[in-house]
């Protein structure tokens, strides 16, 4: 297995940046190290060199690089107990006092693991039309993905348990069906969803939404990078909009923090504050 | 040894073992503490509440980015994986499961073994599968003192077995030896 140093991955983002104008400097380098050297370990990349002249010379090459390195994010209803607040608590709600379409932005979507979650917890509150589901990554190829459905089969068992202990109404095999690349979810669900490209400056972004699903993405950057992130999310979100970040993320950057306030510590729910 | 972090992977058995090292370190231990433990995904609490009970040393579960502090012990928090990250921050993770684990004990031993190179003292203890071996050989390969318990006081000997077939480790100690050997750090 190829192990690349600092040096390396410093000189394959400064090609990234300097042939594509995508910046990874900012990202969190231990786990980007290591989605790197699983690239590089997928097509037989002996040296950092390889890797270089393919993103250089190989224009097509790139958006497979963007999906390969992209974090393929964990099961279906992750965090139940999330779920169960977002369907008992949260939505009823948020939907009693909402007027016109409620919005939901999940950016970085990679496995669709969230978007499918979701999509399936307003199908069951019978929500689907009162809500706009936007969804975003950098890569056409995970967008492709997303909406062909496919689904790895290792994360069903996992997705299964969960999907139980978020209190689904069904059964979670009602929403997708197994042929023989594996499992298929059931792409009817993302019928009112958008999905589309966007790139990693965020330009473009969605507006005034309502509530952003952004758990566990926030941890592949480093704390430069999550400040910003955080103030592009910021003006995203519509007035006191809500923002989910991931169990073990926390917004702590000093201008980060003045910008939203916790609403639910347990769940990691932050809400916009309202400048002065 | 001029050491900058001490790490400790375990699985089945090892939760007794923790607790005892944890209750025996001195108060002013001089460097933090990374506790890799193999637990279960949805149970969210619980765990570092009971190994705080008898530690000397503070133990928290981390938020991602934290700054590792020394005298504090660090508990990879259920179903992320906990890196050690450069400038002596902790990284969390949720990528794909290793040797269906999540946390990795692998993936925690190598990137500490990483940043800290030969200043890194890694421990492997009681576990029921092969997690920690290849993080165990790595901390070793960048020049770190590696220990293994000792598979006749594990209550479950194949995580040991397996550290000690893929590496020559520095020492085979005993819970009581592994905790003396820590004590002395300075």
């Amino acid at each position: 297995m190829t192990e690349l140093g600092i040096v390396d991955i410093r000189e394959i983002i400064r090609t990234v940046k300097s042939v594509h104008d995508y910046d990874f400097s900012n990202y969190a380098l231990t786990s980007l190290k290591q989605r790197l050297e699983r690239v590089m370990n997928n097509y037989g990349m002996a040296s950092a060199d390889s890797l270089i002249k393919k993103i250089t010379h190989e224009p097509a090459f790139f958006d497979v690089f963007l999906y390969e390195i992209s974090v393929s994010s964990t099961e279906m209803f992750r965090d139940p107990s999330l779920w169960r607040w977002l369907r008992e608590v949260y939505f009823p709600e948020a939907l009693d006092k909402n007027i016109g379409k409620f919005k939901i932005w999940l950016p970085d979507c990679v496995s669709g693991g969230e978007l499918y979650s979701l999509a399936i917890l307003m199908s069951e509150m019978g929500l689907t039309d009162k809500v706009q589901i936007t969804a975003t990554y950098i890569s056409d190829k995970v967008l492709e993905i997303l909406k062909n459905g496919s689904y790895d089969t290792k994360k069903l068992e996992v997705s299964e348990e969960n999907y139980k202990r978020a209190n689904g109404a069904r059964e979670l095999s009602a929403y997708y069906r197994t042929d023989k690349t594996g499992i298929v979810r059931n792409t009817s669900l993302l019928a009112n969803v958008e999905l589309r490209k966007l790139n990693i400056n965020f330009d473009n972004a969605p507006q005034n939404m309502k509530l952003i699903l952004f758990r566990n993405h926030l941890i592949y950057y480093n704390p430069t990078q999550q400040e910003k992130v955080l103030q592009m999310l910021h003006r995203s979100l519509s007035v006191s909009g809500h923002l989910v970040l991931g169990i073990r993320e926390r917004i702590s950057g000093i201008s980060a923090s003045r910008e939203f306030e916790i609403i639910n510590e347990t769940e990691s729910v932050y809400r916009k504050r309202i400048l002065n | 040894m001029n050491c900058k972090a001490v790490i400790i992977g375990g699985s089945a058995g090892s939760f007794q073992v923790v607790t005892k090292i944890l209750n025996s370190l001195p108060r002013t231990f001089p460097v933090p503490v990374l506790l890799c433990l193999h637990r279960l995904k949805h149970v969210r609490s619980g765990f570092v509440e009971a190994l705080s009970l008898k530690s000397n040393i503070p133990v928290e579960e981390p938020y991602d980015k934290e700054l590792l502090k020394p005298g504090r012990a660090y508990l990879a928090p259920a179903n992320y994986h906990m890196y050690v990250e450069l400038a002596n921050r902790i990284a969390l993770s949720t990528e794909d499961t290793v040797n269906h684990s999540r946390p990795s004990i692998d993936l925690s031993f190598v990137t500490a073994a990483n940043a800290y190179r030969e200043k890194l003292i890694g421990v492997i203890l009681s576990g029921a599968n092969k997690d920690g071996a290849y993080g165990l050989k790595k901390v070793h390969d960048n020049g770190g003192i590696a220990i293994v318990q000792d598979p006749n006081e594990c209550e479950v000997k194949t995580m040991t077995q397996s550290a000690l077939q893929l590496t020559k480790v520095d020492f085979v100690y005993s819970t009581d030896q592994i905790i003396s050997y820590l004590q002395k750090l300075r």
